[in-house]
């Protein structure tokens, strides 16, 4: 069951640029988490941070921050699925 | 009459891009275990060669023949004057704009694919991998790979595949093999897929698969390639602004203000490179990287994080909700706080030498039609960002009553990006304001949703 006001909402992905639906920012991070710019793309569009607030634990809303505020370098990132990807092929 | 277009004959082109590296202090990037990144660390997905122009500091790189050969399919590219903008806002300023869109796949994007492809060819590699969200990188590499004779393979992300078809022609046309992501192709597609048959897709997926192709490759005949951020694609693009300068020069004119989109950094960069090493050297020119208004929770973050903790997890002092009265102006200081931001732009952040501006979503489209309609070009939903800034510095200068030179980049055209300016002529992008209620019983059917139970904490 979804939330037709909110989860069907659409805008475009900065990162994808494509538009997408509230419902894909919420599994397409890392590992099918929120993706960290969630607030930054849907605070101008309604009080995204207080609804997330209102569906996540203290933890896990402080971790989205923490992603959002200080996510990795790009180089240090392709090091890690470098690495990802040799175990893969390697195991 | 002043001319409308400016133009570089094929023998005025630069011969030499311009390596920012070389003016300024950089820290090395560090790898996952702190320590900094080695080459042979990038060489499983990097031909030698580009590691070596990622990590050069020489100032002047000379563009290989060849190089040039391609480029001149469409460059050098016209620098346009915005007669009509200036028209339309009734402002003093004078506005130029170099017109990317000109490209084959309709973008920047090759300036760096053309490149990258060349060099790649050089190392003897066959065959290049890469990751495409909405598929402006995967074509413009599709476009490259297919001048020089190299197979392409390109991971789409699924959302995107399925809603971008004409995308997916244009590589093919090309010949680039544009798959969806997840793919049962890699080992990571499948693990996805195994997971949720009917997943989206993400581009850290897409990423993993590209990747995993070129790893797993073991003639050595493959590599990865990335469209934005690293220091050797800022270095390709500067040929935008190398020309622009000899451009400027042509018309006795140079620019007080520089604007382009900061999304990854490469097409503002690109612009405007050549013109921090003039400020660097004693110019007075403002240059203003322009991104999209940022959370102002996270952008006037009144909580402080411990950055000491390398786990990133230390606990938040309390923060307060935006609130539904909140209203920030529509420009704005930016921040340049996306993790896709090439080092070196935030580098240049850092040391005053640019000026990030943050626009909201509405103003970038209401300035993206206007520009459509007075210049003609539908610009790509990127470069709207850009437009917005400049607009807005157009009608500063008319209420300052100056005669400022505003130079932009018109990264890209929109032709294929039309649901974005649909959503926004159907009113689509009208705020919704909950009351607490509202979100009170939006929480209470989310409890239900099974999409709750994924978010879980990070490792």
């Amino acid at each position: 069951m979804t939330d037709p006001t909110i989860e069907n909402l659409e805008t475009r992905c900065p990162r994808l640029g494509s538009p997408i639906t509230f419902q894909y920012c919420l599994i397409s991070g890392e590992d099918d988490t929120i993706c960290w710019k969630v607030l930054d793309c849907w605070w101008e569009r309604f009080d995204v941070e207080n609804y997330l607030k209102s569906n996540m634990s203290e933890a896990e809303f402080n971790q989205l921050m923490a992603r959002a505020e200080k996510p990795k370098n790009k180089v240090s990132s392709i090091l890690e699925i470098v690495k990802e990807a040799k175990k893969r092929v390697e195991g | 009459m002043d001319e409308r277009k400016i133009l570089l004959r094929e023998d005025e082109m630069p011969r030499q891009w311009y390596n920012i590296l070389a003016d300024i202090a950089m820290n090395p990037p560090l790898g996952p275990d702190g320590n900094p990144v080695t080459p042979e660390q990038l060489a499983p997905v990097f031909p030698m060669n580009l590691i070596e122009q990622e990590v050069s500091t020489e100032r002047w790189i000379d563009i290989p023949e060849p190089v040039m050969d391609v480029l001149k399919i469409w460059r050098p590219a016209p620098l346009v004057r915005a007669r009509n903008l200036e028209k339309a806002l009734g402002t003093p300023a004078k506005i130029y704009f170099k017109n990317e869109s000109l490209s084959p796949p309709g973008s920047h994007k090759p300036n760096t694919a053309v490149a990258q492809v060349y060099y790649n060819k050089e190392f003897g590699i066959k065959r290049i991998t890469t990751e495409t969200g909405a598929g402006q990188w995967g074509s413009a590499l599709s476009f490259a790979c297919a001048q020089f004779g190299l197979e392409c393979k390109i991971y789409m992300v699924r959302v995107s595949f399925d809603q971008k078809p004409y995308r997916k022609s244009m590589m093919a046309t090309w010949g680039g093999n544009c798959i969806p992501s997840p793919s049962p192709e890699t080992r990571a597609g499948r693990a996805a897929l195994e997971k949720d048959p009917n997943t989206p897709g993400s581009l850290g997926i897409a990423i993993s698969e590209a990747i995993e192709e070129a790893v797993a490759d073991e003639s050595g005949q493959t590599r990865y390639s990335l469209g934005s951020v690293l220091n050797h694609v800022m270095l390709h693009q500067t040929i935008i602004g190398l020309e622009a300068k000899k451009q400027m020069e042509k018309i006795g004119q140079y620019p007080d203000i520089i604007i382009g989109c900061a999304g990854g950094g490469s097409n503002f960069a690109g612009l405007a490179f050549p013109f921090v090493h003039d400020k660097i050297n004693g110019k007075q020119i403002e240059i203003y990287p322009v991104e999209p208004a940022g959370c102002p929770t996270l952008t006037k973050a009144p909580f402080v994080y411990d950055h000491g903790d390398t786990a990133k997890y230390t606990p938040l002092l309390p923060m307060h909700s935006l609130g539904h009265a909140f209203v920030p102006p529509p420009i704005h200081s930016g921040g340049l706080r996306y993790h896709g931001m090439a080092p070196t732009v935030s580098q240049l952040v850092d040391e005053g030498l640019l000026t990030p501006k943050s626009v909201k979503q509405k103003e970038v489209f209401e300035a993206g039609i206007l520009l459509a309609r007075t210049e003609g070009i539908i610009p790509a939903p990127e470069t709207n960002h850009a437009l917005a800034a400049v607009v807005d510095e157009a009608r500063k200068a008319k209420e300052e009553g100056k005669e400022k030179v505003i130079l932009f980049n018109w990264s890209g055209h929109g032709l294929l990006d039309l649901t974005a300016y649909e959503n926004y002529l159907a009113g689509n992008l009208k705020d919704i304001v909950l009351s607490d209620e509202e979100i009170a019983e939006a929480g209470k059917i989310y409890a239900d949703h099974p999409k709750p139970a994924s978010l879980k904490s990070r490792k």
